[in-house]
């Protein structure tokens, strides 16, 4: 079963995620904001990484350059914000994401990228 | 007053709170634990419907109420080789990385705080003499400090109950240990080992001279804290540290939601935080 | 044995702190100190002075060490002054993330400060400032919190400052909030994730 690290300071938004990728089939864990996620990321690995952006303590972009510098396994990263400029978006690529997405998401919109970047 | 019970929802919903509020979560088997709690306090505020005992735990501007809370749900003993991991990991993995390019000829040198009674520091002193094959090398400084000096006399004192030195290997009781009428009285030599000192954390002045050191060990001291203080704590334990040096929490406590200081290190026996060896950018 | 005993004073490396000079402009000049350390306790130690906020933003603005900013925004917390606060949400609109960050978690302690503004913060042009400010009411101890989420949720055209606010109200709205979350769901029908939030919240109110 594949491995998908939710970093959310929402607890709401995480849980609206954990229900549709649970019912998808996947096995979610979840972190409240960047270092909490590099903690869990040093405990275990994952196959994929859902990163909000704004978040108290390391921020998503944060998140993604410290991940992307570890010796563990180098999953794809997928950003979701609430922002929807270029610059946001090329932000996120350069810190080290695989896709980016505005909030808030529907589910079929969330389960094909995510199936697409599996491999399934 | 007959009191409101706690429902499935009410329990969930001071769940996610008090997470939020301090990191600690409750399994659902601490259901018991928990309700027995919140219903006492319940009771002693004057509140019988728990609803507005949690809109009081939100709303109360002093946060007095989720301090009591708080010192309610979290165990309070201390004894010999409590949550013992961590001083595995530091004779098996912190002392190691520590001396591997270390060019300084002082001691090593340990904070320890709460100093409570003394068992955490005088359990670091008895494990750096029976299990870090390293000890004869170096010299190693233990400072532990508390707020409270009466227990700082207590911990000078070194006398023990049996419950305190249960979890010690038989061997390490007869070899620092005397028995006596009062208790275990700890050996002269170890006594002799650490430096009781008194320190109130959240005062700079206090803090100002506890530089240079190589490990801290804060374990269940923060979470007694309201955010702000536990941010400020993290910072003081920051120029307290050498850089390159560690530092350990309690097994609920977790850095991620204290200060971004630090840098995140996975040990075989332990996670610990780590303060960046080089001026972060 | 190699365990032994000396007093903390000797541990001192201090260069520091050779003139102690605790006084207050001392202190706001050492902000400037070519020594990240001296920095960061001169950033702690004014703590006690009272009128150094505008000092301390000022220090902010171009601070790049993020171990002296986070001792800043502590101190700047404690103090929690109006020129604080004005400080904050100048952060809060910086493109700085980290910056934000901690400006909207420095705000989330200063309720009493805070509360006056928050009107103005809700009903700011930028969007992103609204979504921070409900972020703050997150842990904003004040009686007008429900007050103000069910005015963002009846009002606001942002359906992401709207999805932040449904959360909280879920955890703090009382009956009264009933409706209005029923009318954002008509609002914004056909998205999954309000309507989500909204049914969480309305269950949460009716068990009570």
């Amino acid at each position: 079963m594949k491995k998908i690290l939710i970093i959310d300071d929402a607890a709401t938004v995480r849980m609206y995620h954990r229900n549709i990728l649970t019912e998808a089939g996947y096995h979610v864990e979840e972190a409240i904001n960047g270092l909490e996620g590099l903690e869990k990321v040093l405990q275990q690995s994952f196959d994929l990484f859902l990163v909000d952006v704004n978040m108290p303590k390391l921020d998503g972009y944060g998140f993604l350059r410290e991940l992307r510098q570890l010796d563990v396994p180098q999953s794809p990263a997928i950003v979701i914000s609430t922002e929807a400029t270029e610059s946001d978006r090329q932000r996120a690529y350069v810190a080290g994401a695989n896709m980016y997405m505005v909030k808030p998401i529907q589910p079929d919109q969330l389960l094909a990228p995510i199936a697409l970047l599996l491999g399934i | 007053m007959t009191l409101d019970s706690i429902s499935e929802e009410d329990f969930h919903k001071f769940r996610e709170f008090f997470y939020r509020k301090t990191g600690i979560q409750f399994e659902p088997s601490k259901r018991y634990f928990v309700d027995k709690r919140l219903l006492e306090r319940m009771e002693a505020t004057g509140n019988h419907l728990f609803r507005s005992y949690f809109t009081m735990l939100r709303f109360q501007a002093s946060g007095e109420e989720l301090q009591i809370l708080t010192n309610l749900m979290t165990v309070n003993e201390t004894y010999f080789f409590r949550e013992e991991y961590q001083f595995k990991c530091l004779v098996s993995s912190i002392l190691p990385k520590l001396v591997e390019n270390r060019r300084d000829q002082g001691p090593l040198r340990i904070w320890v705080l709460p100093s409570s009674s003394g068992e955490e520091p005088y359990s670091i002193a008895i494990y750096l003499l029976e299990r870090w094959a390293a000890i004869n090398h170096y010299d190693v400084e233990i400072i532990a400090s508390d707020i409270d000096t009466q227990i700082l006399a207590q911990a000078r004192r070194g006398l023990y109950s049996n419950r305190s030195v249960a979890q010690l290997p038989k061997p390490y009781l007869d070899k620092y240990f005397t028995q006596t009428p009062e208790g275990h009285q700890i050996c002269e030599d170890l006594r002799g080992a650490v430096e009781f000192t008194r320190v109130n954390l959240s005062d700079p002045a206090d803090t100002r001279p506890y530089r240079n050191f190589d490990v801290v060990f804060c374990r269940n001291l923060l979470i007694y804290f309201d955010d702000l203080s536990r941010k400020a704590a993290a910072e003081t334990f920051y120029d307290s540290l050498k850089p390159g040096g560690y530092i350990c929490l309690g097994h609920s406590e977790s850095m991620s939601r204290i200060s971004s200081l630090y840098k995140i290190v996975k040990f075989p026996e332990a996670i610990v935080y780590q303060k960046p060896s080089e001026p972060q950018k | 044995m190699a365990l032994i005993k000396r007093t903390p004073t000797t541990g001192r490396t201090e260069t520091h702190e050779r003139k102690q000079d605790r006084d207050c402009a001392g202190l706001q000049a050492r902000l400037d100190d070519p020594s990240s350390e001296a920095r960061r306790w001169a950033a702690r130690d004014l703590v006690n002075c009272p009128d150094s906020s505008g000092a301390l933003v000022n220090r902010l603005r171009m601070e790049m060490d993020p171990s002296v900013r986070e001792v800043i925004f502590t101190t700047l917390t404690h103090l929690g002054d109006s020129t604080a606060v004005a400080g904050l949400v100048e952060f809060m609109r910086s493109e700085d993330v980290s910056l934000r960050n901690e400006a909207i978690e420095a705000m989330k302690q200063l309720p009493d400060a805070v509360a006056p503004i928050m009107r103005d913060l809700l009903t700011d042009e930028s969007s992103d400032m609204r979504i921070f400010a409900v972020n703050i009411l997150e842990s904003l101890r004040h009686p007008d919190v429900e007050l103000w989420l069910r005015e963002v949720i009846e009002r606001d055209p942002h359906i992401n400052v709207c999805a932040t606010a449904v959360d909280l109200l879920g955890e703090v709205g009382s009956h009264d909030a009933l409706r209005s979350l029923e009318q954002l769901k008509a609002r914004f029908a056909g998205q999954a994730y309000i309507k989500f939030a909204a049914d969480l919240a309305i269950k949460r109110i009716q068990e009570d």
